[in-house]
């Protein structure tokens, strides 16, 4: 697969780039965002994969999370895609900000028109990292991922499907159990049609009640002030509470007066990496 | 030579016709003694007046004597002679000089002294005396210096003006007065002008003119120009007279030195007297003694022959006695007259006599009048006095006391010092070890210390340990001796060993991941107590204790001193108390590690807090204490991190079984764990500003095992 280079940015003695490339799973041109640490230089690196929120780009985190340095001083590459395919010409795509058009929700959508081009899950899953480990100087056995909101969402779930997968996981403000809150109810039916048992498969919370695999150890950080935590989008209580009966570890930190922006993000994004850089170099 | 120190003013007035002021030690007579020689003369305290020699000389010009003088080879005197001819005024130029510049006595000799060498080459006074006072004005400091410049510049003036102007008049016999009486010289000194030369006939030596050497007597002779002739025997002169001031340099160390040595001469006198003192004391005594020893031994002799005499004596009257008892009963026997009785009387008479004179008589003395031969041992004094040294036997040296640290079980270190006096050709060390053998008049050795195991603090890099004294005997100090233990079990070697404690705790410096065998010893005046029972101290992780000084009273500490008990009590129904204890001091800087063991319905609050926290309060209330805090509600596993009584707001789905807590006062944090899975759960940032206890309280019955000497785990740390 051809990467083009769209943009480079010397950043912390490493590179921010960003490139294009032609997605077979996606069918479409899909732009991520990568940070090569200085290290990326002389040796193989571990990768740490974010995924995005609602409405977002592959440009939103690389230039408002700040973590550059912390991914240069634990010498991780940092990968950050796009949130849904982009440019597919599907009718209604593009109608409302929560679902379509920036709104994957990180599923192999089903139903139509979405089923050929909105395959995110396989996307990230499968895709991304073989197109990342031919390409870049990475260790393919050293994987991380984390993410916001819908992206922690992404994040959660890929984990706990695909349990060893990922060496560690953790997000901010993620979605907790779609499938009992409006975004989740409206975008999971959308791509997957309206058998809610279809769903679970995507559902946080579910797949950890049945969860049996390696030990995760999960962080998450939770703005309290989040206008999306009072509106019962998020539902963290739910995760956790099937967390504690699956005695699946988690830290969850209830961070006062924070919201939902990248500011929050940014303030905690150094303690994620860190978390992270704790089981990838090890 | 005469010695005329602090009779200036006398001179001054008798020379003036000579035109001396302040130059008494050479008076007129003295340049006719000894074939002209004049003697410089050596003043050992007041040498101000030596440079009076060559104003002297210079001055002396009026007598025709000074040409006999022989100072230096290079002063000729037909120099002076010359000079006088050429008409310089030394004295004016060095008196205006002094005058314009108010230098004292000294320095004028030591211008006149240089100008006067000066003046031997110069052709040009008046000019050159004014460019010199216009120099001198611009840099007085470098004045003598510039004297050799200024010459060579009033030279090529005086060569321009060779031809035309005579050169400077010096003033015979004139005095170093600093009245004005220039005025006067300057007048005669142009007169002389006239007889001057300008060329020099180095073979008559003498300054001619230059017409002379065409058409006179010193038509043949070699001539060279005056000015360069002036140059060279200026140099002369110069060279002369630095040989001369460093002869003054000399003379003067050497007088100094002598003076010290009349000291030294003094000393050495004393010292030696005092040796003679003592040797002849020694030897007065001794001999006494001797005298006195013999006086004795004769005395007790003829105790014992007149004793042994009177004995005789004794013996001697008791057999008189018997014989006259017996020549009275025997005459009485006479005088019987009854037969009968007689002859009865007479043969016991008999018998008793027989008996008697059997005995022998013993007449022999049984001693000898004369006494033995006593002789006084003279060998001990001869000995004495023959150790009469030059060099006296040096003085004990003293032994410093012990320094710290300055001992190993096997080598020690022993500094003396000895008295400056003392001439000293080597030392010898004696030594021999002492044993605690109890005297009954000597102070007894103290008693074993006993080291307080339990209460050892250590961390990876070092450890602090306390004891208590053996017995009631005083201590002066404290011994610690440490071996390191390694594989071949030398647990006896000593390796390093700290004297010199007051107290009784020190802290030690170890190596990490090693295990020590530690003794103490303790010592005073009687001796060093044998070694207490080791302690070992293993260097893999953070030691500590647990305070019971600090325990709440409902808490028990169980036999191993690491887990704390707190059980159903009456007492207790105030839900959520803090019942708790401290654990001693961490006073090592760096990272430290320990766990905590706990039930999954254990009610607890483990951190750390410091010293002065109150005891009473709340672990993690206030702003001396933190803490992570677990509480059961019916929902769920509560936990808190409290400090200030403060705490975020998080959730932990796993409840930890085994605590991990990092104390790092190095980054200033506080880590907590879930250990079993090396999941970090909290870090309080906090700059410790001083060292902290770690703490355990229980809220509720339960129990809590505390787990030291664990080694930092590598996934504790937080990048």
């Amino acid at each position: 697969m051809a990467l083009k280079q769209v943009s480079s940015n010397r950043c912390f003695e490493g590179f921010q780039k960003v490139f294009e490339h032609d997605s077979a799973e996606l069918k479409c041109k899909m732009k991520f965002g990568i940070y090569l640490p200085p290290k990326a230089e002389t040796g193989k690196c571990p990768v740490l994969y974010w995924l995005s929120g609602l409405t977002c780009t592959e440009q939103n985190f690389i230039t408002k999370a700040g973590f550059q340095q912390a991914a240069a001083e634990h010498g991780l590459i940092v990968v950050a895609p796009d949130t849904s395919p982009r440019g597919c010409n599907i009718e209604g795509e593009d109608e409302s900000w929560d679902f379509g058009t920036g709104a994957g929700f990180y599923v192999d959508a089903t139903e139509e028109p979405w089923k050929t081009n909105y395959r995110m899950y396989s996307y990230i899953k499968d895709e991304l990292p073989k197109l990342i480990n031919a390409n870049f100087p990475t260790d393919p056995e050293r994987m991380s991922i984390f993410g916001h909101s819908m992206g922690g969402h992404g994040a959660l779930i890929l984990a706990l499907k695909n349990p060893g997968k990922y060496k560690s996981v953790s997000a901010f403000a993620p979605i907790c159990n779609p499938i009992q809150c409006q975004w989740g109810k409206k975008a999971l039916g959308g791509y997957l049609g309206s058998d809610v048992s279809k769903w679970e498969a995507y559902d946080a919370t579910q797949l950890v009640k049945s969860y049996a695999g390696s030990p995760l150890d999960i962080l998450i950080d939770q703005g309290k002030d989040d206008q999306f935590l009072s509106a019962g989008q998020l539902l963290p209580d739910n995760f956790i509470a099937a967390c504690t009966e699956q005695k699946v570890p988690v830290v969850f930190r209830l961070q006062q007066g924070y919201d939902h922006s990248y500011f929050f993000i940014a303030t905690f994004i150094n303690d994620h990496i860190k978390h992270h850089a704790k089981y990838l170099n090890a | 030579m005469s010695s005329r120190s602090g009779s200036k003013r006398e001179y001054e007035t008798s020379d003036q016709s000579t035109g001396h002021s302040a130059s008494p030690p050479v008076p007129e007579s003295s340049e006719t003694e000894a074939g002209g020689l004049i003697f410089y003369h050596m003043d050992l305290y007041g040498s101000k007046e030596r440079f009076d020699i060559f104003p002297e000389e210079l001055s002396g010009q009026g007598e025709r004597s000074l040409g006999d003088t022989r100072r230096e080879s290079a002063l000729s005197s037909e120099k002076f002679q010359h000079s006088q001819e050429a008409g310089y005024d030394l004295e004016k130029e060095v008196a205006e000089l002094a005058k314009m510049y108010g230098l004292d006595e000294d320095r004028e000799k030591e211008l006149e002294l240089l100008g006067g060498h000066l003046e031997v080459a110069e052709s040009r006074w008046p000019p050159a005396r004014t460019e010199k006072a216009r120099s001198r004005d611009q840099s007085q400091s470098t004045k003598l210096q510039g004297l050799p410049g200024e010459a060579s510049q009033d030279e090529d003036e005086s060569k321009a003006r060779a031809e035309d102007e005579a050169e400077s008049p010096i003033r015979s016999g004139e005095g170093l007065s600093s009245s004005g009486i220039s005025d006067e010289w300057n007048s005669q000194a142009v007169s002389e002008e006239e007889e001057s030369g300008d060329v020099f006939c180095s073979t008559c030596k003498m300054p001619i003119r230059a017409f002379d050497k065409l058409f006179g007597e010193h038509k043949d002779h070699e001539v060279t120009k005056l000015p360069s002739a002036m140059e060279s025997e200026k140099e002369e002169i110069h060279k002369n007279m630095c040989k001369l001031e460093e002869q003054i340099a000399q003379m003067e160390n050497f007088a100094s030195h002598l003076e010290e040595i009349f000291i030294t001469v003094e000393e050495n006198f004393g010292r030696q007297e005092e040796n003679f003192e003592v040797h002849y004391n020694d030897a007065v005594q001794a001999l006494a003694q001797k005298y006195e020893e013999q006086l004795e031994a004769l005395g007790e002799e003829k105790r014992q022959k007149l004793e042994a005499l009177y004995g005789q004596l004794v013996s001697c009257g008791e057999h008189l006695d018997t014989c006259k008892r017996l020549t009275d009963t025997t005459q009485e026997l006479y005088l019987e007259n009854d037969k009968a009785n007689f002859m009865k009387a007479a043969i016991t008479m008999v018998d008793r006599l027989e008996e008697f004179l059997k005995k022998e008589v013993d007449l022999e003395l049984s001693t000898v009048p004369d006494f033995k031969e006593r002789v006084i041992d003279f060998s001990e004094v001869e000995q004495l006095m023959n150790s009469i040294n030059i060099i006296p036997a040096p003085c004990a040296p003293v032994i410093n006391p012990q320094a710290p640290s300055a001992a190993t079980g096997t080598s020690l270190r022993v500094c003396w010092s000895l008295f400056s006096d003392d001439t000293v050709e080597c030392y010898q060390l004696c030594y021999k070890p002492v044993n605690n053998e109890r005297r009954s008049d000597e102070q007894a050795a103290p008693s074993p210390p006993i080291i307080k195991s339990k209460k050892i603090r250590s961390c990876e890099n070092a450890a602090l340990v306390c004891w208590e004294s053996g017995d009631i005997n005083p201590v002066d100090s404290y011994t610690v001796e440490l071996s390191k233990l390694t594989d071949e079990g030398n647990g006896d070697i000593i390796t390093e060993s700290i004297v010199g404690i007051p107290n009784c705790e020190v802290l030690i410096h170890l190596q990490p991941t090693q295990s020590y065998h530690i003794c103490v010893r303790a010592l005073n005046v009687g001796g060093s107590s044998e070694r207490s029972d080791p302690a070992v101290i293993h260097t893999t992780g953070t030691y500590f204790c647990l305070n019971e000084d600090t325990a709440h009273p409902l808490l028990a500490i169980l036999d191993d001193g690491f887990t704390i008990n707190l059980l159903e009590h009456t007492l207790l129904s105030v839900s959520h108390r803090c019942i708790g204890i401290l654990g001693s001091l961490i006073p090592f800087p760096g990272k430290h590690y320990w766990e905590v063991e706990v039930e999954e319905d254990t009610e607890y609050r483990i951190g750390v807090a410091f010293e002065n926290t109150p005891r009473h309060g709340y672990l993690g209330a206030n702003n001396s204490s933190w803490c992570m805090r677990h509480i059961i509600t019916p929902s769920r596993h509560k936990y808190e991190f409290l400090h200030s009584g403060m705490t975020p707001d998080i959730r932990i789905t796993l409840p930890p079984r085994r605590i991990g807590i990092l104390l790092d006062y190095e980054n200033c944090r506080l880590s907590l764990f879930n250990a079993d899975i090396a999941q970090h759960l909290y870090t309080f940032n906090s700059h410790f500003q001083h060292y902290v206890h770690p703490c355990f309280a229980l809220e509720t019955p339960g129990m809590l095992r505390i787990r030291i000497g664990i080694a930092v785990p590598p996934w504790t740390a937080l990048p």
